[in-house]
């Protein structure tokens, strides 16, 4: 009998949300083996959403490192009878993936929409265009963030890695944390993005990273401000940007230009501040306001805070 | 230092998405080096400038000559030559069969350092590098935003969730590069005129091994219905409504 293979990932002592959000699509689909790699992950690896867990709790696993992860993977794979692996498409996810299934010989489908038995659909060109498969053959897949509810945790049976950990001539130094309280973007299950109607780059610290912050929201931008240097482009939202999809999306002072739409368009509920009644943005948004955003920013934000 | 370029030819962004029988229609495209590979480029030209070497560019396409002078281009910034992989039914959809292909042309290039973009703004996979370091049989590190060469080691600083992970590694190595890695150049008229007598082979190749998932059908996502435009007397009122709706009628605060 084959199985199913979640890579779960430690965030402290938690497990990723994300984590379990992969785990209930993989118990839709047939046994589960979950994996997670890392140092000292062993109290938030119990807490996988799968039956089966294998723990790789190890020194030289401290940080990700493609080829010492390829490796245990590749080992787990061949112990269990593994056909299909399934993970979040984290940072960690999107890049260890394609080396799995280069390693493994199998198909890889990134940054998943949907996931299950009938098959996957991910997006082309920045969302614009969904492409669906149903592979026959094993396959890696990586699924994107807020596409399903997460699972719960149950008390399934735990085992520890054995196996080899290769050496790697790749050696992680540190890692330096943004700026302190900030919400990763693609984590988020809100985002308030700003645009070229904040006029300079302090008003974007004046009004969005402050409503952001209220909310416990991602703060996203436009192609035009990052471009422009106002903010880096870890914020932009939009084709040559982040894909996000969280539960809500507010659009302030973004005309909505169809690389940015693109990116934000999977957004649960959008909602638009903008001057201008032609902008764009305006035919996605399932709530708009046509004003000016610096009567309405601090409105929203002091009411909020409240 | 020897260093091979991964390009990649996308659709231009502004390109009509159009869906016939499933299938995207593909005929009317203009193609474009991919975004994030003219950083790689940069990177790569920056570190010849430094050190000396040799930068080769490494392009898989199909037979279409059109590119030619999109790539000519990333040799006016500075590049010494273009290999260019023609394959028959060549698609920017298969990681798996391209990145063989292209570790294949880049074993015999005796590369140092490998390096391309982050991911194609075509089918966003961000597959590729990775799965080439693999073939070539070296590290990789991807999404970096900081690349610097000390000697025999380069050190690396790739985006993750909420910071940056710094890496050292030893060469040879394939790193791809994110937005902020470098600021692309604007190549001076001398040089787009030299970057005419550089050498740029076409090369004809096939696939030897397929493990690429096939996509069965492509779909427009769901228009999206212009929503409701919210009035009000005042900022406090339009506001007071939005809260409502975003409450009570959408959930989601």
């Amino acid at each position: 009998m084959s199985s199913i293979l979640v890579i779960g990932e430690a965030d402290g002592k938690e497990i990723k949300n994300i984590s379990q959000q992969v785990s209930a699509v993989a118990a839709g689909m047939g046994d589960v083996v979950g994996l997670v790699m890392g140092k000292n992950i062993s109290d938030a690896g119990m807490k996988l959403a799968t039956a089966k867990i294998i723990l790789a709790d190890d020194d030289k696993l401290e940080y990700y490192d493609p080829v010492k992860f390829t490796s245990v993977v590749s080992q787990i794979v061949e112990q269990n009878n593994i056909t299909k692996i399934l993970m979040g498409a984290t940072t960690m996810g999107k890049d260890l993936g394609p080396r799995i299934a280069a390693e493994l010989r199998w198909g890889y489908l990134g940054d998943c929409l949907e996931a299950g038995s009938e098959g996957f659909v991910r997006p082309a060109f920045a969302g614009k265009v969904l492409a669906r498969s149903n592979p026959e053959g094993s396959v890696v897949v990586s699924i994107r963030n807020n596409a399903y509810p997460a699972g719960e945790s149950w008390s399934g049976s735990v085992e520890n890695f054995s196996g080899n950990i290769p050496d790697s001539t790749t050696n992680t130094i540190s890692i330096e944390k943004g700026g302190s309280g900030t919400v990763e973007l693609t984590e988020a299950n809100i985002v308030v993005s700003g645009g070229r109607g904040l006029e300079n780059p302090e008003n974007y610290d004046e009004h969005i990273r402050p409503l952001a912050s209220v909310l416990n929201a991602a703060a996203g931008a436009s192609r035009a401000i990052v471009d422009a240097g106002w903010v880096s482009h870890s914020h932009q939202v939009g084709q040559t940007g982040k894909t996000v999809t969280p539960d809500l999306y507010f659009a302030i002072g973004i005309s909505g230009a169809i690389q940015h739409l693109g990116g934000m368009s999977g957004s649960k509920c959008i909602v638009a501040i903008n001057k201008d009644p032609d902008a764009p943005i305006f035919k996605v948004a399932d709530y708009g306001i046509i004003a000016n955003l610096f009567d309405i920013v601090p409105v929203l934000k002091s009411k909020l805070s409240n | 230092m020897n260093i091979a370029v991964l390009i990649k030819m996308v659709p231009d962004t502004e390109s009509r998405l159009e869906i016939v029988d499933g299938k995207v229609k593909e005929d009317a495209f203009k193609y474009m080096v991919n975004p994030y590979d003219e950083f790689a480029v940069e990177q790569a030209v920056q570190f010849k400038e430094s050190v000396g070497g040799k930068v080769t560019l490494v392009c898989l396409f199909s037979d279409n000559p059109g590119i030619d002078t999109d790539l000519r281009k990333m040799m006016a910034i500075g590049a010494d030559e273009a290999v260019v992989l023609r394959q028959e039914g060549y698609r920017g959809d298969k990681p798996s069969t391209n990145s063989k292909i292209l570790a294949e042309a880049i074993k015999e290039l005796n590369a140092d350092l490998v390096i391309g973009g982050v991911q194609g703004i075509d089918y966003y996979q961000g597959a590729t590098g990775p799965m080439v370091a693999h073939h070539l049989n070296i590290p990789h590190i991807s999404g970096v935003t900081k690349l610097e060469l000390n000697g025999e080691k380069i050190t690396a600083k790739r985006q993750i969730e909420g910071g940056l992970q710094i890496i050292e590694s030893t060469l040879p190595v394939l790193v791809t590069a994110q937005k902020d890695m470098t600021k692309v150049r604007f190549p001076a008229l001398k040089d787009i005129m030299m970057s005419k007598r550089k050498s740029f082979e076409n090369r004809s190749v096939s696939a030897s091994e397929e493990n690429d998932v096939e996509t069965i059908e492509c779909s427009l996502p769901p228009a999206r219905d212009g929503g409701l435009i919210i009035d009000g007397e005042s900022p406090e009122e339009k506001v007071d409504k939005l809260l409502e709706k975003l409450k009570m009628e959408a959930k989601v605060l």
